[in-house]
């Protein structure tokens, strides 16, 4: 009887021992998703997204905040800071400079558009972030073409 | 009366030159930071649009809560959903002033002490705000840092209790932008 207890006992501590490592690795420390490897919510044009933004920015982020997308456009500049590459679609001026759309780089992928020049039309994929009145920003994103 | 009208051409050309000395940068850096016994927590933003009017002193900042990237996915994900509630709210902003703006002298090299008044609204609450900073000025360029505590409660921030231990009540803000003229 004891062993049987026994036995029972422990099987139940090996499984709230590995239940609990489920849940520590695949919850608690779960990976950012990889959206370079994503498959894109919407192919869109670099320009009409900046204008849906633009012009009605709640619908806009209600339909593209937080999915993945692919725009593509004439690639306007791409600035780098000591920690970020960011690529650029600008279509007007306003307070803080120029606006449009703001593509944030992966870092490990960030040399393919460094060596890409102004006025070359490139797809880029990336997580909508959201709009901050000036700029659509777009996070983890990566060259398609 | 030809004197007078030429005169105030002159005033108003002078006015717009002053007025066009915006700093700008759309790449500032905002980190936060909450440190308790359980865990650190920290979040790292630096797609921050910040305007700073060398004239005015009018300081502005918008934060878009969406960038702030966390070293856990969870985290982000719990910061987005529960606490700030992006969707609802994808802004942070500050609208101000640098006070003492005429005491920093932007065409000198040196770190200047400053002191910024104005509204912090974050999650829809808006609050009044002062706060120490300072602005180092090098050949040309405009580096503003401040760090300072802003209180959860204050902005409608709630930690469910099964991780009140996990979070602090008071979070730091580390505020770094590097900013240039804006060009004409």
């Amino acid at each position: 009887m004891k062993r049987k207890l026994f036995i029972i006992g422990g099987s139940l501590a090996g499984l709230g021992l590995i239940a609990g490592l489920i849940v520590y690795f695949f919850v608690f420390n779960k990976p950012h998703r990889n959206f370079a490897e994503a498959t894109p919510d919407y192919d869109i044009k670099a320009a009409a997204l900046f204008e849906e933004f633009r012009t009605n920015p709640e619908l806009s982020s209600s339909k593209y905040n937080g999915k993945v997308l692919s725009v593509t456009g004439e690639l306007n500049a791409v600035e780098q800071t000591d920690s970020l590459t960011i690529a650029v679609f600008g279509f007007e001026e306003g307070v803080f400079g120029s606006e449009g759309i703001r593509c944030t780089m992966i870092p490990e992928l960030a040399g393919d558009v460094v060596k890409i020049a102004p006025g070359t039309v490139v797809s880029l994929k990336g997580l909508c972030a959201g709009y901050n009145d000036t700029d659509v920003i777009l996070e983890n994103c990566s060259l398609e073409k | 009366m030809k004197q007078r009208i030429a005169l105030i051409l002159l005033v108003l050309l002078c006015i717009g030159n002053v007025q066009a000395q915006k700093y700008i940068t759309k790449n500032g850096h905002i980190r936060f930071f909450s440190g308790t016994p359980v865990e650190d927590i920290e979040a790292d933003n630096r797609q921050v649009n910040c305007a700073l009017d060398q004239q005015t002193g009018d300081f502005v900042f918008k934060v878009l809560m969406k960038s702030f990237q966390f070293e856990k996915a969870l985290m982000q994900e719990h910061f987005n959903e529960n606490y700030v509630e992006s969707d609802k709210f994808p802004n942070a902003t500050f609208n101000g002033k640098v006070k003492n703006i005429n005491t920093i002298d932007f065409g000198k090299n040196g770190i200047y002490n400053a002191v910024i008044e104005g509204d912090l609204t974050i999650k829809g609450i808006t609050k009044k705000v002062s706060e120490k900073g300072t602005f180092e000025v090098k050949e040309g360029k405009v580096t503003g840092k401040s760090t300072f505590n802003v209180l959860l409660a204050d902005y409608g921030i709630k930690i469910p209790n099964t991780v009140a231990s996990n979070i602090s009540k008071s979070i730091r803000i580390d505020v770094d932008v590097n900013l240039e003229k804006l060009a004409k």
